[in-house]
């Protein structure tokens, strides 16, 4: 099924995002938990991580499981309807239509909470 | 798993066993629930919530005291460690030819997903969050 072309790049980028996003998932139950440990240790904890290298890693992970969440609905189109696998190619375009659509505005704002620093 | 069925027609076809046709319906099941679950924790936490300035401990425990957004962090967590472990697990078995290699990886890539998963399960149900004074 994912033979050559946008079917190929697609299934790629499904994996990475997907793999990817596992981690983060692990590091970040394991950050947010650590509050049981109290303010002084979560507070430094969050202090440590308040600055444009983990805010730009925050930005990608969203764009990473935007499109794994995009592109995984696609794929689940494909498998439950009967005219998902005939228009593979229209739903691929359909998914980054989306992406931009939603993922742009989120970003932008992200990046303003990254950057902008002070009131 | 070396099968990548795509349609479901074809996956019952090919799958090895009832066990692996239940997780090829599961991956669908629960990712369709993952995109609100997901898009939502996104959309309070990320653009609704400035996490470089008002994300701290208070915020925390205004989460934890909230069995609303417990329940809603408990199923994310639990939905998408299913999914993701398992979407791994794929992965593992498409590229760790050696058997050997293959049941050792797992073993350790399910044993620290299970003690993180227990370590968040505790935080969100096993601990009492008070506001600091
Ligand atoms: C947000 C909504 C999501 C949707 C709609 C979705 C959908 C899917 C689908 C349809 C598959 C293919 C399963 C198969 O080949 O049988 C998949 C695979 C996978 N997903 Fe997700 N998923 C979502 C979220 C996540 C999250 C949060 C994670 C990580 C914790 C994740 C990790 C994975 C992994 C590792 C794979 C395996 C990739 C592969 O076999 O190539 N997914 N996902």
């Amino acid at each position: 099924m994912y033979r050559g072309r946008e079917g190929q790049w697609a299934f790629y980028l499904h994996r990475i995002s997907g793999v990817a996003v596992l981690l983060f998932l692990m590091l970040h139950v394991l950050e947010m938990s650590s509050s049981m440990f109290g303010p002084e240790w979560f507070n430094a904890l969050l202090a440590f991580e308040r600055n444009p290298v983990f805010g730009l890693g925050l930005v990608l992970v969203a764009a990473l499981v935007l499109y794994h969440a995009l592109n995984g609905l696609r794929i689940i189109l494909m498998d439950f309807t009967s005219w998902g696998v005939r228009y593979q190619r229209q739903l691929w375009y359909g998914v980054w239509v989306l992406y931009v659509l939603i993922g742009f505005p989120m970003f932008f704002t992200m990046l303003g909470y990254v950057f902008g620093g002070g009131e | 798993m070396a099968w990548r069925a795509r349609r479901y027609e074809e996956a019952k076809r090919l799958a090895a066993s009832n066990l692996e046709l239940a997780w090829w319906i599961f991956m669908r099941v629960s990712g369709v629930l993952l995109v609100f679950l997901v898009l939502g924790h996104l959309y309070t936490r990320a653009v609704l919530l400035d996490f470089h300035r008002d994300l701290d401990y208070d915020y925390m425990v205004r989460v934890m005291n909230s069995a609303t957004w417990k329940f809603y962090n408990w199923l994310l967590l639990f939905l998408s460690v299913l999914h993701g472990t398992n979407g791994l697990r794929y992965i593992i078995d498409d590229h760790i030819a050696s058997g050997r290699a293959r049941a050792w990886v797992k073993v350790v890539v399910y044993t620290i997903v299970f003690l993180v998963t227990a370590f968040g399960t505790l935080a969100l149900w096993g601990w009492n969050y008070q506001p600091v004074e």
